[in-house]
């Protein structure tokens, strides 16, 4: 162990001297010695670890990745242990004393102390490799790799600060770690983002207050992870929940870290890079604020139910206040055009406007049936609704719409100038157009109808109006051609005396003639006779026989007879 | 002759008034009887011509002697058709009545020439107001190969029917010779006529030339 020790802080000694830019280019050199180194440190922590398979950690033909290997094989038993120390030191503390006692060996002391320098050295170097990754923010197994490897020398370098340092620095950490605790607790019932918030500003009070403020960082990263393993303590509540993030993936963490997922350990430092920042660039104020937040939080321990609840109103009254600074979203502004919200955001939410149609009747196969139930049904009555005009009255009468005669003219041209020419100087009578004679028929009878209809009537005696007609009138009584019901009954004929019998001189009646004028009459009489009776025998002169001869005498000698009768 | 025979009788009335008015007064107005168309002319024979176009030619054989009937025994005018030189030659008579009667015969005879029928142009030699007017179809509008078939087309209308319409509507008479166009009828009548022709040529449909039609022949028949 003598001779390879020397060898190996030899090499460890070699690597803090090397100028970090040689890091950068890969050279044998450098690997032999950091194999050494981590030979040394691996043979040194064995006898800590519980279950290491390997005497010493083996190099040669190795490459990084199996050396690696070996070193987390060692170190995982080896922090469990180391944590499970940590638990029996938190509860009861004098046997940090006893340890204490037990390892005032000096040699052992010196040895440690060297040792310690030593890894702080390479802890200091291996922070700052930390660091650059944590920077890039990338896998989180590799950060926590680095982590567990950060964790492990940095919980040696506590455990040898430990036994180190006389209960001096360790008595402080514990006892802030205690403090730590009971803040983390109440920041539980907070919310998450608080309670990280004053991991923070613990972590910065542990740096600002510790005076060994060589290396912040690390003593940061230290204070998170004790963190971390406080909360782990005693959150074993959310332990298994966290459990399901498998992120947290080293074994031995996970019952203590799963508790705690943060932000952190998803998304890498976002939030521990402004942290650090924050603690570098205002260290010493912001370390007196938080110690002020650190004594109200105390304070809120004791607050009533009452309020606590005025203080939650009063929070929500601020986050209204907040939101009602901010522009509104767009589903609160008045009228939005498709350009003022985003993208198909109408879709998502639920408008609801008033419609001022009736939506469209879904037609199903049910809807048509019926239809045509009805169609039918009414086919059958002859009941349509046809929709019908009423009939309009007329307000005047329709103007007569002369026809255009589509027909060639019969007429000449001259003769409708004539016929123009004529009706203007009212010659004659004109041809009265179709529709006029028709016109004039019309007007007659309802003129005859008045006619009858007055007469009915008596009141007013209107006599029939004379219409110039050729027509024959035959001699009947006058009653016939009169009213109906006549005022007056006539008996005077129709035709007047002169119309009857047109004579000359005095007409006497059969009865009133003297014998004078009879026989007169009679003899006047029988030459007329006379007269007819020459003329029929000299028509018929071919006739004329015996016979007819014989009867013309017989007729001569018969008159004869009846005029000397007469006489 | 006749012109001499009137100082001679002015002469034989004046000088029996002349001692009545010795006394200084005007003298009478001397009396003219009106001149006689014969006389008017100078006692010259007045000729009118009307060419023939060809296709005219059989429907004047046809139409002949109601041609000369009326132009001869009404109008006292002489006709006669020069056959080698395709015309219609009129001349004057003594016995002329008026002096407008060749020009009416002229014009009647000219009428039937550019092809109306003889009923309706001897309504030329009746009335005094007829005229006949005649325009192009493309004087309204320049139209070409099948446009001015249609054109024509609509004029006419389906077998003569709008032609006739507006004949009918407007107491005139119409002929579409080609793109020439004729009407015979009164002053205001033809230019009835003559608008409702134009519109049809310009592209308005028959109906809408329709009803115009029948405002106007309501207008003109409420006149009388």
């Amino acid at each position: 162990m003598a001779i390879p020790s020397d060898a190996g802080s030899e090499a460890l000694h070699r690597l803090k001297t090397t100028d970090p830019p040689q890091w950068l280019a890969p050279s044998a050199a450098l690997s032999q010695t950091a194999r050494a180194a981590s030979q040394h440190l691996f043979s040194s922590l064995r006898p800590y670890a519980p279950k290491t398979p390997f005497e010493q950690l083996l190099v040669e033909g190795f490459d990084a990745e199996q050396i690696w290997q070996q070193l987390d094989l060692q170190s995982q038993p080896l922090l469990s242990s180391i944590r499970r120390e940590l638990k029996r030191f938190e509860k009861d503390p004098e046997e940090i004393r006893k340890l204490r006692v037990a390892m005032e060996g000096k040699e052992r002391e010196k040895g440690l102390e060297d040792e310690v320098e030593k890894m702080e050295v390479e802890s200091d170097d291996f922070g700052e490799d930390l660091e650059d990754l944590e920077e890039e923010e990338e896998q989180q197994q590799q950060k926590e790799g680095k982590e567990d490897e950060d964790e492990d020398e940095d919980e040696d370098e506590d455990e040898e600060g430990e036994e180190g340092n006389e209960g001096g620095g360790i008595e402080d950490r514990f006892l802030k770690m205690k403090d730590l605790e009971k803040f983390l607790k109440e920041d539980e019932e907070r919310e998450y983002g608080s309670k990280k918030k004053d991991k923070k500003k613990k972590k910065v009070d542990d740096g600002d207050q510790e005076e060994n403020t060589e290396k912040e960082e690390e003593e940061e990263e230290a204070g998170d992870d004790e963190d971390e393993n406080g909360d782990g303590e005693d959150e074993d509540e959310d332990s298994e929940e966290m459990g399901e993030f498998g992120l947290d993936d080293d074994e031995d963490e996970d019952t203590d870290e799963l508790g705690n997922a943060r932000y952190e350990d998803f998304f890498g430092g976002k939030k521990k890079k402004p942290s650090k920042k924050k603690s570098k660039l205002t260290g010493d104020l912001e370390g007196s604020g938080m110690d002020d937040d650190g004594e109200d939080d105390e304070k809120q321990q004791t607050l009533s139910t009452h309020e606590k609840e005025l203080a939650k109103r009063k929070l929500k009254i601020e986050q209204m206040e907040k939101s009602n600074l901010e522009p509104k979203t767009w589903t609160m502004q008045g009228e939005v055009t498709a350009a003022k919200r985003p993208k198909n955001s109408a879709l998502e939410v639920d408008l609801d406007f008033e419609h001022n149609m009736r939506p469209p009747p879904v037609i199903t196969e049910e809807v048509t049936a019926s239809l045509e139930d009805i169609i039918k049904k009414r086919i059958l009555e002859g009941h349509f609704d046809d929709v019908e005009k009423p009939p309009a009255l007329p307000s005047k009468a329709p103007r007569e719409v002369k026809e255009l005669d589509e027909n060639k003219s019969k007429k000449g041209l001259a003769e409708i100038y004539e016929e123009e020419y004529a009706q203007k100087t009212n010659l004659a009578s004109m041809p009265l157009s179709f529709a006029e004679e028709e016109k004039k028929e019309a007007s007659m009878l309802f003129k005859k109808l008045c006619l009858k209809l007055d007469a009915l009537s008596h009141f007013h005696f209107t006599p029939k109006p004379v219409i110039e007609d050729m027509s024959i009138q035959a001699n009947v009584p006058a009653l016939a051609m009169e009213e109906i019901a006549p005022l007056a009954v006539s008996d005077a004929a129709m035709l007047a005396p002169e119309e009857v019998f047109a004579g000359k001189g005095d007409i006497k009646e059969e009865s009133e003639l003297t014998q004078a004028e009879r026989k007169r009459r009679r003899a006047n009489k029988k030459r007329k006779f006379k007269a007819e009776a020459a003329k029929r025998t000299a028509n018929k002169p071919q006739d004329g026989t015996l016979l007819n001869n014989n009867d013309a005498v017989a007729e001569k000698k018969d008159d004869e007879e009846g005029a000397g009768v007469a006489r | 002759m006749e012109s001499n025979q009137a100082p001679s009788s002015m002469e034989i009335e004046a000088t029996p008034s002349e001692p009545n008015l010795a006394s200084g007064s005007l003298l009478p107005k001397p009396k003219f009887e009106p001149l006689k168309a014969h006389e008017m002319s100078d006692g010259r024979v007045q000729f009118r011509k009307a060419s023939v176009p060809p296709h005219r030619y059989s429907p004047l054989k046809k139409a002949w002697m109601d041609i000369y009937t009326p132009v001869y025994e009404q109008m006292k005018i002489d006709i006669r058709m020069n056959l080698k030189a395709r015309k219609v030659e009129l001349k004057t008579r003594p016995d002329i009545p008026d002096v407008s009667n060749l020009q009416k015969c002229a014009d009647f005879v000219h009428t039937f020439m550019l092809g109306f029928d003889v009923i309706d142009a001897i309504a030329l030699l009746r009335l005094d107001e007829l005229y006949v007017e005649s325009f192009e179809i493309k004087d309204v509008k320049t139209l070409w190969g099948e446009h001015l078939s249609r054109a024509i087309g609509r004029l006419s209308g389906k077998g003569g029917k709008t032609k006739f319409a507006i004949e009918n509507a407007t107491k005139t008479r119409i002929v579409i010779a080609d793109t020439k166009i004729h009407i015979l009828g009164s002053f205001a009548n033809i230019k009835v006529a003559r608008d409702s022709l134009c519109s049809l040529i310009l592209g308005s449909p028959a109906g809408k030339v329709y009803s115009k039609l029948r405002a106007v022949a309501a207008r003109l028949a409420e006149r009388f």
